[in-house]
């Protein structure tokens, strides 16, 4: 995962305290809401120019940093923007 | 109470125990009705209904064949909640949030606790009661403030509630908790407890405006209960919550509704249509055909939107898809709404004397007060709020 990825998730995961964000991170479980899944959303999507499928909008892709992560370099790669990744 | 008594006028002297199914749903309506002024008039449980729901095997409505329940689908839920709704509301969701516990052993418990269970709910021991509100949290499912202990004996539990439909008859509870060791409050884990296993302290009075034979108590659960209670995995809560409770408690509740204001319209145009009724009502008047067009049109779309929802659940894998999740809640607050107005579509179409008053033979005025409290079941203006922010994660607005 890229250091602007961990960057920009961190401050939604506010019982991350001091542990270590790795891709078996469980968003959920370190405080991410819905409300705050949306928030996210538009981070990601401005950060890296993309525009993550609505069939990439559900649970699972928000289960982890990683599934998410996964979803994102996906997104990009599919959309042509591969320096993001 | 003599055994006659327990049996409504016109139905089997004795329970259907096999045979089809909505047979045996019509007997428990049928008691269910014969006892429902009286539960309604004192606000306690509908003792009578819950026996007839155990002897018919329907309590055990949606355990699988293996475990010798009726292996009922969720056309079958609905069909018989819209059934039972039809006699008495309280009754109606009383099943309905217990089959959503059962679909949540079903699914979701490991096969030791699935096997302890699910026979014991196929011949009718076991009524599950629902343990997630707690207080300052409302009905918001996915926190919990209340920590559960795990030991190596087990997990203990402390736990208060102040609401639990049906808390004071129930054999068995599944109780949302903290996760043990916890390390936020959106870690819940669901424990299965039964009676037994538990100390159970009810306080205060259920006093509400309807739905009063739900009988929704406040409870303090304490005990202890072995490890292998637990429903699904430690902390994963919110994937029954998503895939099981919030599904199935629209789907049920809606049905519920649906049928309280089914029966409502029946037992309406069953009025107007017999000799005293053509006597009082100018059934030509196109005020009251108006009046009667506009509940049956609301009953139809609610029932074409129930029907729809179930087909796209059944086909679903993923239902927190945005699509499936607004359209979910886009059931759930049309049902809400549109029941209720129905109800009071007739109530305006058929006047005081036979809409209002408390006594009046088509029962509006119970109707009325149970549907009030639809929209506040999991409060619509949360599913609204919601559904704000799942419409903002669709912008290509794919339907359901």
């Amino acid at each position: 995962m890229e250091a602007r990825f961990t960057e920009l998730l961190t401050p939604f995961l506010k019982y991350l305290g001091d542990q270590e964000l790795t891709e078996d991170s469980d968003l959920r479980r370190l405080g991410l809401d819905s409300m705050q899944s949306i928030e996210l959303l538009f981070a990601i999507e401005d950060t890296f120019g993309i525009s993550l499928p609505d069939e990439d909008l559900n649970d699972a892709t928000f289960a982890t940093a990683g599934t998410l992560w996964k979803s994102i370099t996906a997104a990009a790669g599919a959309q042509g923007l591969a320096d993001a990744a | 109470m003599s055994a006659t008594q327990a049996v409504a006028p016109g139905t089997a002297s004795r329970a259907p125990n096999d045979g089809p199914l909505m047979e045996r749903a019509r007997y428990v309506a049928a008691v269910a009705a014969e006892h429902a002024r009286r539960h309604d008039r004192d606000a306690d449980f509908p003792v009578e209904a819950l026996a007839a729901m155990r002897e018919t095997g329907l309590l055990g409505l949606t355990v699988p064949g293996d475990h010798g329940g009726l292996g009922g689908t969720l056309t079958d839920l609905l069909d018989v909640c819209i059934e039972l709704g039809r006699a008495d509301m309280s009754v109606a969701m009383i099943l309905g949030m217990h089959c959503q516990q059962v679909a949540a052993v079903t699914g979701q418990a490991a096969p030791r606790l699935r096997d302890e269970l699910l026979p014991r709910i196929a011949v009718g021991e076991l009524y599950l009661a629902s343990v997630t509100t707690e207080a300052g949290k409302g009905g918001h499912l996915l926190t919990a403030t209340s920590a559960a202990s795990s030991d190596h004996s087990g997990i203990g539990i402390d736990r208060f509630a102040p609401i639990v439909t049906g808390g004071a008859h129930a054999d068995g509870f599944l109780i949302t908790v903290q996760a043990p060791n916890a390390a936020s409050p959106s870690e819940v884990s669901l424990i299965y407890a039964d009676r037994g296993q538990l100390t159970i302290e009810e306080s205060g009075a259920w006093n509400p405006m309807g739905m009063r034979a739900s009988h929704s108590v406040a409870l303090r659960l304490t005990g202890h209960v072995p490890a292998h209670q637990v429903v699904g995995e430690h902390g994963a809560f919110s994937v029954i919550a998503g895939e099981v409770f919030g599904p199935l408690a629209h789907l049920a509740w809606s049905a519920a509704w649906l049928g309280t204001a089914t029966g409502a319209l029946s037992r309406v145009v069953r009025m107007l249509r017999s000799p005293a009724g053509r006597r009082r009502f100018d059934l030509g008047s196109e005020l009251l055909l108006g009046r009667l067009s506009a509940a049956r049109q609301k009953l139809d779309n609610v029932h074409a939107l129930l029907r729809h929802t179930e087909q796209a659940v059944r086909a679903t894998a993923d239902l927190s898809q945005p699509r499936m999740q607004l359209l979910l809640n886009a059931l759930k607050i049309t049902a809400s709404e549109q029941c209720h107005a129905a109800v009071d579509d007739l109530v305006t179409a058929v006047g005081l004397r036979d809409g209002y008053l408390k006594d009046s033979e088509t029962g509006l005025e119970a109707a009325l007060r149970d549907l009030r409290s639809a929209p506040m079941n999991y409060s619509n203006d949360r599913l609204h709020q919601a559904d704000g922010r799942l419409t903002l994660l669709d912008p290509e607005v794919r339907l359901a």
